[in-house]
């Protein structure tokens, strides 16, 4: 820098003195001193311009004119601090949004598909008959994957595994873990290496070893290095740690990287060391396969295999990896991301708006520099670079905003949603925020520049820079359109909580607590867990502060629920292929305690145990789907028997009879889910010899209502169990109403960061409204005051100003309304009880920004109305 | 703009105007207006350019090492910057010379036939 500026001072008094001598000269001839200095000028020519091209020479000047520019660019912005904060502000919020969404998108959907090649992955499963209107998922058989390995030619892997939650002993003691036992070629099938130690190899099936997750290993083992050769303690037997997953790696799907691995060990019974007989199933197309070819191979081999008679009833379905990891979030984010670009876009066009209107006011300032012999080049290129300036400063503070407000998103849903822990800005996408800012900085600066060439070419005139043009109007509708988008998509939100929070549970959730247990040592007896389950039960029921207990196998919101769906014949009705219901098992006092509204008939008794017959509860949907017309009391049903199966194939054998009907329960974990038949055995008179019982015994799930505090019913609950039942662990235990929330977590968030972005939208729109309007009437100040001249009064003054504001909303709207209804149609599946178009929302909508240009327009009118007409024909 | 056609005045004198500072200082150091002055006074006036173009073209030669720029004093005792031949200069000088001899005659040859049509 001191170079350069030493060579330029050493170059003007060179010049200097040749003019000198030049004076000198023409004094000498005759000249007067002035005429003679004006001719030495006049000869030497620009003097700027032979110093820049002098200097140009010794390279370096664009370094040298960026430093000016930038000099020159933070001089003229600090003259006009209004325009400048502005500008800053809306570009920061629009890259502050963009910036926010990328590290959502980046963290939930492109990180846990981040496996080598993804997109061969596919998951395989079979799906259970073809007609009926209930088609349900079930785990491929260990066989039949055995058999799709052996004779695919198109799959170049098939691997399995399962992923349960069973006490596992560190040296931090025992703790419920997520256990996952694979097939031994899991890890090579996916692509992945180990960190440190190894991964499993084909001789590892069956052994006692682990391989561990990246978090496993830094929250239970402390991120130890000498992990390797550890031991820990899983099933009551002792494991050897061979292995630790690298960082980021996400399998299974939703455990974050939290499993344990263990190498399934497959007994002659075709069952796994959790007991099942067959498990999730992912597979590698080989390279240059498209999956439904892949499938149709699988399917024809699925066909012609040994099967057992429930297995000939599904048929082999495919997905690929990512659809099935990123499914449900995919299609909200990608919006949401789509919606933050349009909100960006509104920025732009205000900053685009805002570069018009000073570009016009400093037509002077321009038309001076261009006439002392810069290039419309050179001006261009000090526009850009203010602007790039503006934008570098926007996308410093959109860096911050979306700083904070990921921190802010980890801390409150970081627990809810799988993998919004690790939201987190990284330095690719802190890149890519600097280039959109470039980018969105260029951009802004064509439009006014290019006016400005036109500008430039016609003679600049002070009269002739008071045309407006129709881009900054264009340019708001723009505006209009996409903020009308984003507030009706805020619309359709809202009201879909309304609806979900209107949805009937059933259960009733006030003041219950779901408690969760299984047995430690997994090869408990499953009679030793039922006299155990009942034990607790009772005791639970006699705690004091207790309202009631009630066991129930599939409880609204818990994850741990036992699924029997089962083909039912019900008397009176015909079969049809594929028609079944739900079963969920409960305890006597279920109806009491519960709070589900007996419909008709009665509930369960003390003395329903002791007789042979087995009595049910049917819900709403039951009745709907199998008695419409009859009443349903007194009606039997029994599991439906295909050719040839006994007895010892059937969950109950028996008959049973309907004595009740309960309102619709919510099953499962989301609201909007629609209500399937549900039949309520009551476990008490749940055959003890059935094939289902250990399953049903696997876990305990206690629904505990009480008006006692958290912590103190806890505790009471805690104390119990260690007393009666110290071989049982706590899996869960959590208020209901935690359950419901989380449910809606997803909805809520998404609401709140689409109202958060519609609401930097509506500002961005208004702000956008109020400069073109107020542009407009200061360019306007003459016409208006010769139009009161003549007579017009102040308020069609006013009116004449409002028009403009309603023109340009009415022509957003419109556009705006349809891109509402294709967003409202996208999100359909997200939508519940409001269609894609809603009515109301739109009215809402429209009457939003309506009266939001009224607001914006305010100002401009008043100053309009405000207008002297004497003052500006005297100007005149 | 007049500033636009210099430019292009400039660029197509470019290697003519680096020829003749060239020989201007074959006779000794000179500084920028005696050269100017040198090569107004030699072309007969017929090469005009601004003072001011002078100067990009000293710093082209002083960057290729053709000549050198040293502080002095001038004959009527004022500060200036004189300008010298260096050996490297001095050989550029004759070969370009030669070869400018050969341009010259060759666009003369070329001219000359149209020159007489035209007659």
């Amino acid at each position: 820098m001191f170079g350069w500026n030493h060579r330029r001072r050493q170059l003007l008094d060179e010049f200097e003195a040749h003019i000198d001598f030049e004076t000198e000269e023409n004094i000498a001839r005759g000249m007067t001193p002035e005429a003679a200095r004006r001719a030495a000028r006049k000869k030497f020519g620009n003097v700027l311009h032979a110093a820049e091209d002098a200097r140009a020479v010794w390279g370096g000047l664009w370094f040298e004119r960026l430093m000016q520019d930038l000099r020159y660019a933070i001089r003229s912005l600090r003259a006009v601090p209004a325009y400048t904060v502005t500008l800053i502000g809306t570009l920061a919020l629009g890259l502050g949004c963009v910036a926010i969404m990328l590290a959502m998108v980046d963290s939930v959907l492109l990180r846990p598909i981040a496996l080598a090649h993804s997109e061969q992955l596919v998951k395989l499963w079979g799906q259970g008959g073809p007609e009926g209107y209930h088609a349900s998922d079930f785990a491929l058989s260990f066989p039949v994957v055995d058999e799709l390995e052996r004779s695919s030619t198109l799959l170049s892997g098939i691997a399995t595994y399962n992923t349960d939650v069973h006490p596992l002993t560190a040296q931090d003691g025992t703790r419920i873990t997520l256990i996952t036992s694979a097939s031994a070629n899991l890890f090579q099938l996916l692509g992945l290496s180990a960190h440190s130690g190894r991964l499993f190899v084909p001789a590892d099936r069956g052994q006692p070893v682990v391989v561990v997750g990246d978090g496993f290993w830094r929250e239970r083992l402390h991120s130890d290095p000498h992990v390797i050769g550890a031991v820990v303690e899983l099933f009551g037997k002792p494991r050897t740690i061979i292995g630790v997953l690298p960082a980021g790696v996400q399998f299974p799907q939703g455990s974050g990287s939290d499993s344990v691995f263990v190498p399934a060990a497959i007994n002659a019974k075709g069952e796994n060391e959790f007991g099942l007989d067959g498990a999730d199933t992912i597979a590698r197309l080989k390279p240059g396969v498209a999956a439904p070819q892949a499938l149709a191979e699988a399917q024809s081999i699925y066909l012609n295999m040994a099967k057992t008679p429930a297995e000939r009833e599904r048929r082999l379905m495919m997905r690929s990896y990512q659809e099935t990891v990123t499914g449900d979030m995919q299609k909200p984010l990608w919006t949401l991301l789509a919606g933050v670009g349009a909100l960006l876009l509104i920025a732009c066009a205000n900053a685009a708006n805002l570069q018009i209107g000073r570009a016009t006011n400093r037509m002077g300032e321009i038309s001076i520099r261009s006439s002392l012999g810069a290039s419309f080049g050179r001006i261009l290129q000090q526009l850009i670079t203010e602007s790039l300036l503006v934008a570098f400063t926007a996308a410093a503070l959109a860096t911050a905003i979306a700083f904070f407000a990921v921190r802010l998103l980890r801390h409150a849903y970081g627990n809810d949603f799988t993998r919004f822990d690790e939201i987190s800005l990284h330095p690719g996408m802190l890149l890519a925020i600097v280039l959109l800012a470039a980018l969105v900085g260029i951009i802004s600066t064509v439009a006014p520049a290019l006016r400005l060439r036109k500008q430039m070419v016609r003679s600049s005139g002070v009269k002739g820079s008071a045309r407006s043009s129709a881009l900054p109007g264009v340019l708001v509708s723009l505006q209009i359109a996409v903020t009308c988008v984003l507030l009706a998509v805020s619309g359709l939100l809202t009201r879909t909580l309304h609806s979900l929070a209107d949805v009937k549970l059933g259960f009733d959730p006030h003041n219950v607590s779901t408690l969760v247990l299984i047995p430690a040592d997994q090869s408990q007896s499953p009679q030793v867990s039922r006299d155990l389950e009942a034990r607790l039960l009772e005791r639970f029921n006699t705690l004091p502060g207790v309202d009631g207990v009630t066991t129930q196998s599939s409880v609204p919101f818990s994850n741990f629920n036992m699924d029997l769906n089962g083909r039912t014949d019900v008397d009176g009705h015909t079969y049809r292929e594929g028609e079944s219901a739900h079963y969920s098992l409960v305890s006597t006092n279920f109806v009491r305690v519960s709070g589900i509204h007996l419909l008709q008939g009665r509930t369960f008794t003390q003395a329903d145990e002791s007789s042979g017959d087995i009595v049910v509860l049917v819900n709403e949907a039951f009745v709907h789907a199998f008695s419409p017309d009859r009443g349903a009391l007194g009606t039997v049903i029994r599991f439906h028997r295909n050719p040839g199966e006994t007895d010892a194939d059937q969950p109950v054998a028996q008959n049973m009879t309907i004595v009740g009907v309960v309102e619709n329960e919510l099953q499962g974990g989301a609201l909007d889910t629609p209500y399937q038949p549900l039949v309520y055995l009551d476990f008490a008179q749940f055959p003890r010899q059935s094939m289902l019982s250990q399953i049903f015994n696997v876990s305990a799930q206690y629904a505990v209502r009480s008006s006692l505090s958290l912590p103190v019913l806890d505790r009471e609950l805690r104390a119990a169990i260690k007393q009666d039942a110290p071989s049982m662990v706590e899996m869960s235990l959590r208020p209901m109403s935690e359950g419901v929330e989380q449910s809606l977590g997803q909805r809520r968030l998404a609401l709140r960061l689409v109202t958060g972005f519609s609401g930097v939208a509506l500002l961005l729109s208004a702000a956008g409204i109020y400069g073109v309007l107020a542009y407009s009437v200061a360019l306007r100040r003459r016409e208006i005051g010769i139009r009161m001249a003549l007579g017009s009064s102040r308020k069609e003054t006013a009116m004449f100003v409002l028009r403009q504001a309603m023109r340009m909303v009415l022509i957003g709207i419109v556009p705006g309304v349809a891109g509402a209804w294709a967003s409202g149609h996208a999100l359909r599946s997200f939508l519940y009880g409001v269609g894609s178009l809603d009515p109301l929302t739109v009215a809402l909508v429209a009457l939003t920004l309506l009266m939001t240009s009224v607001l914006a327009a305010a100002l401009p009118t008043l100053r309009a109305v405000q207008v002297d007409p004497t003052e500006m024909l005297r100007a005149e | 703009m007049t500033t636009q056609a210099d430019k292009e005045a400039l660029d197509l004198l470019q290697g003519t105007l680096d020829l003749l500072i060239l020989q201007t200082l074959t006779t000794g150091r000179a500084h920028g207006h005696a050269i100017a002055h040198s090569i107004e006074r030699r072309s007969e006036d017929v090469l005009q350019v601004g003072h001011g173009s002078l100067y990009p073209a000293l710093q082209r030669l002083l960057k290729l090492g053709l000549i050198t720029a040293e502080d002095g004093t001038s004959e009527n005792n004022r500060k200036a910057r004189f300008y010298s031949l260096t050996v490297n200069g001095r050989r550029q000088l004759q070969t370009e010379t030669s070869r400018w001899e050969r341009f010259a005659a060759a666009v003369a040859l070329i001219l000359s036939p149209v020159a007489e049509e035209n007659a």
